[in-house]
């Protein structure tokens, strides 16, 4: 079977026999080697698709696919008229990863007559190497999955990089200077030294899982099972994944509230889901009732909530968040609720949305330590679900990490099981690094938003003169020797972001007025 | 609701291994089944993570360290030259890392070669990455390579070829010698696909072998992508820390992935590592001559009670016994009747066979062993299994 393929876009000419940078479409398809010019040499051999893949959709990167595609629209083509002999030899440059060069192209030119008009076609043929076919030469380019298309270099190492590079103070990062309590990583050593080193058992130990539980139902009044609804995962940022690639489709509708945390759209584009986005929009980041409802249909599987919100510190409240109820339940659509900053509820009460009438039987509730114990490096994360949501991403999670680290699981139980004192103290802390915080980025000249909940405040720097989010930080870094987060990465649509930026004040008290102190003073509004 | 589910989710079954371990601890039996240690692990890996706890290394890091170690030991053992800066991924164990790469590497309608028997988990990963699992099977009573079979299997479409010798997920044992990996590391060159190993293990050989990684083969080292952890070697399975190692390219797309999955291996441990993989030649030997001790044993004792032992495994800490000539029933029977009669948990074998690759009676006539166990627990599984069996 021969596959032609028909250029779709013409770039400028580069020179002689020079062909320029082109999109190649499989077009049509011929099993009769009359419509083509013999092969140019018996070195030669027509390439199939691989390279040439990049269709419209940019999904062919198969052979059958190709030939799939070719089919169908080969019945358009009617009785092609003898091909020109060979006619080009080329350089060839197919997007980034198939780059040939020449002589190892020739492509033999056709002219196809369709009922919409005449086409050009090409047999492209490529030298064999001496050791094989001539597909090492193209699969060797290809060979990162396309799921990694939407993967860019993370801003947060970019920024860390930077600030490293000037000795800058770095409230970017969302993680603590300070370290955990000394009764959790004392239990932790006590589990190691207790021999506590060697597998667990896949959706966590029976201690954790029932401390999980009796929290959970301390903070919302559920009752769940410890066995069949609650699966310890590598920290939040693996129930994600678990719960996207357990529940989600290729193809299925997911709704996310913009800015996001920049683990859901990496995720979401791995289970190949379609994304729908709801901006939030300052300085309240209410969620607009007619944008939800025009996003939501019978469509839709999921929507994704973090509440308290990173990176706006939003909470979600009562009315919002039975609004979302209200329409998931209409829809028969499910809740992926990431509650990680659930203890670090400041200006108002943290609701779980799994505790709202007929919304637990379609929740995944995911939470972990990190955030609430300044232990982020142990990556103990949990979900919470009904058995038949549970059941799907536990199937995820066991070819994930099959099981979470054993001496950590073991803390984790201590310290869920802490008195309610450690929780009023860590909120009394975090308030008074709050204070210092908000008080000197006012002074300072931002236009503050109010957070109320999570340990990130954002800001609109517009006020200091700067083009866009990103050049402002580096400007931060540079001349005032403070790191912030751009927040435009946390947009589907970067413009949406680039007036704000987000700070942290997960650092200690020392910290927090040394960067104070250096922005009031070197940062000067234009 | 079940419709919720994901197509990939529900395909995939609950494990057997997991069942039978359930019978086994309902019935307090002696766990040979599932393989981890029930020793302690080495004394100065375990301070150093507990020393790394007390330091306050406890918040999200990467710690070069481990790769750079890493990258010696590649040179040392296997002659290879690696980035430590771009070439090592740290995940949470063995399983993140050929997850992570499996993810990174395999597209929708991608087929992959596993050697059967297998153990599911590949299986499951590939089937979520939208990717195929095509079983190779490998001949009995020896499990060699059948080069035909292996040769025919590959298609358009194969991307990669699953190499799980010393695997926990290759339940016999059997490494594959120098011939067979020059055959599989020619088809790879020519067919132009990925190797992904499994070197779990790596530490765990017996007799004269020496670990040989497929990448080490000419070619083989820009297309081989071999993950690898602590877990067996420090007997820490629990600890969760592992790697994947890859050329550049193909590194940076597995950490991509990993950034998204996990985001970072536990703190502590990985510092841990750093000890680990600083431990003495010494460690390593001793280590290899306990195992050879404990491997010699079982044998010695399934073969005295009836068992067919063809295969003296060459690495890992399984063996994979046929059933006695005499015994007629079928291995998952067996099995339950070992918990509860002899009070010995193993592994039924069939789990590990796939589709009719094999004959399907031959499939039911397997029972897995792990011999990771302390010289006690040996001799004990030892008594009861003389007492019950091979009347």
């Amino acid at each position: 079977m021969l596959v032609w393929w028909r250029r779709r876009q013409t770039g400028p000419r580069v020179g002689p026999g020079r062909v320029a940078p082109a999109r190649w479409h499989a077009c049509a398809v011929s099993d009769s080697p009359a419509y083509l010019t013999p092969p140019p040499s018996p070195n030669h051999e027509m390439l199939s698709s691989f390279c040439f893949c990049r269709s419209a959709t940019r999904r062919l990167s198969y052979p059958s696919a190709a030939r799939m595609a070719a089919v169908s629209t080969a019945s358009e083509a009617k009785e092609p008229q003898q091909p020109s002999p060979v006619l080009h030899i080329g350089h060839m440059n197919v997007e980034n990863d198939a780059v040939f060069t020449t002589p190892s192209i020739l492509f033999t030119r056709a002219t196809v007559i369709t009922p919409t008009g005449s086409k050009t076609l090409y047999a492209v043929w490529a030298l064999l190497r001496p050791y094989g076919t001539a597909w090492p030469m193209l699969k060797s380019y290809s060979t990162v999955a396309k799921r990694l298309d939407k993967f860019k270099t993370t801003i947060f190492t970019q920024m860390s990089m930077l600030a490293v590079k000037h000795g800058a103070i770095n409230l970017g990062q969302g993680f603590p200077n300070f370290d955990g309590p000394d009764f959790v990583k004392e239990a932790a050593i006590q589990a190691i030294r207790d021999g506590k080193n060697q597998y667990a058992r896949g959706c966590g130990v029976p201690d954790l899982n029932s401390a999980i539980v009796d929290r959970f139902h301390k903070d919302t009044g559920l009752h769940i099972d410890p066995e069949k609804e609650v699966t310890v995962t590598s920290g939040c940022t693996e129930a994600i994944a678990a719960t996207m690639l357990g529940l989600i489709n290729p193809g299925d509708e997911v709704i996310l509230f913009a800015p996001f945390y920049d683990s859901y759209e990496a995720t979401l584009s791995m289970a190949d889901a379609k994304i729908k986005v709801i901006t939030l929009r300052p300085p309240d980041f209410a969620v607009s009732v007619d944008e939800l409802k025009s996003a939501v249909s019978k469509n839709t599987r999921a929507i994704l909530i973090n509440t308290p919100h990173n990176p706006t510190g939003k909470m979600f409240t009562r009315a919002e968040l039975e609004q979302i109820a209200s329409l998931c339940i209409e829809n028969d659509v499910l809740v992926f609720a990431d509650e990680v900053y659930d203890k670090l509820a400041f200006e108002a009460e943290h609701i779980s949305i799994a505790s709202l009438p007929g919304m637990y039987e379609r929740t995944v509730t995911m939470n972990s330590l990190g955030k609430t114990f300044s232990l982020t490096g142990w990556k103990i994360g949990w979900a919470i679900a009904p058995p038949h949501l549970t059941w799907g991403l536990r199937q995820a999670h066991s070819f994930l990490t099959f099981s979470t680290s054993t001496p950590m699981q073991w803390a984790a139980s201590v310290a869920l099981r802490a008195p309610d004192t450690y929780y009023e103290e860590l909120k009394r802390d975090y308030l008074a690094k709050k204070a210092i915080l908000v008080e000197g980025l006012k002074a300072a000249g931002f236009i503050v938003y109010p957070s109320s909940g999570t340990y990130f405040v954002m800001v609109d720097h517009t006020p200091f003169g700067c083009e866009n989010d990103i050049d402002f930080c580096e400007y931060l870094i540079k001349e005032v020797g403070v790191v912030a987060i751009p927040t435009s990465v946390f947009y589907l649509n970067p413009e949406e972001g680039k007036n704000l930026v987000r700070f942290t004040f997960c650092k200690d008290e020392e910290t927090l007025r040394a960067a104070v102190e250096r922005m009031k003073e070197r940062l000067h509004k234009s | 609701m079940e419709a919720k589910l994901s197509k990939a989710s529900r395909a995939l079954n609950a494990s057997p291994i997991q069942e039978i371990s359930h019978l086994a601890q309902r019935c307090g039996a002696i766990n040979l089944a599932e393989g981890f240690p029930d020793f302690p692990a080495p004394p100065h890996v375990k301070h150093a993570a507990v020393a790394a706890i007390a330091a306050d290394l406890n918040q999200y890091r990467h710690v070069q360290g481990i790769c750079d170690l890493l990258a010696v030991k590649m040179k040392q053992n296997h002659v290879l030259d690696f980035d430590p800066l771009t070439d090592f991924v740290i995940c949470c164990g063995q399983s993140e890392a050929f997850a992570a790469t499996i993810l990174a590497t395999i597209d929708q309608g991608d087929e992959v070669l596993i050697f059967d028997p297998a153990y599911e988990t590949y299986e499951s990963c590939i089937i979520l990455a939208g990717g195929i699992p095509v079983y190779v099977p490998l001949d009995p009573p020896y499990w060699t390579l059948n080069v035909d079979k292996f040769m025919r299997s590959f298609t358009g479409r194969t991307k990669a070829v699953v190499l799980n010798s010393y695997s926990p997920h290759n339940p016999t044992g059997k490494v594959f010698s120098k011939e067979e990996l020059e055959v599989i590391a020619a088809a790879c060159c020519q067919m132009d696909c990925l190797a992904i190993t499994d070197e779990v293990y790596e530490y765990i050989t017996f007799d004269t072998h020496k670990h040989l990684s497929i990448a080490s083969l000419p070619m083989m080292k820009e297309r081989t992508i071999i993950t690898s952890s602590l877990s067996k070697t420090f007997s820490v399975t629990g600890w969760r820390i592992g790697w994947a190692c890859a050329p550049t390219a193909i590194a940076s797309a597995i950490r991509n992935i990993h950034i998204k999955v996990t985001d970072s291996a536990p703190a502590p441990f990985q510092e841990a590592a750093l000890a680990a993989l600083q431990s003495p030649p010494e460690y390593f030997s001793s280590l290899k001559a306990d195992y050879v001790a404990k491997r010699n044993f079982l044998i010695k004792m399934l073969s005295e009670v009836g068992f067919q032992v063809h295969n003296k495994p060459q690495g890992s800490v399984f063996i994979f016994a046929e059933l006695p000539k005499t015994c007629l029933l079928s291995d998952i029977d067996f099995v339950k009747e070992l918990i509860e009669k002899a009070g010995v948990a193993a592994v039924p074998g069939r789990g590990f066979f796939h589709g009719d690759c094999n004959d399907q009676t031959q499939q039911s006539r397997y029972v897995r062993f792990a011999f990771c166990k302390s010289n006690d627990t040996l001799s004990a599984a030892d008594q009861k299994m003389r007492s019950c069996v091979g009347k």
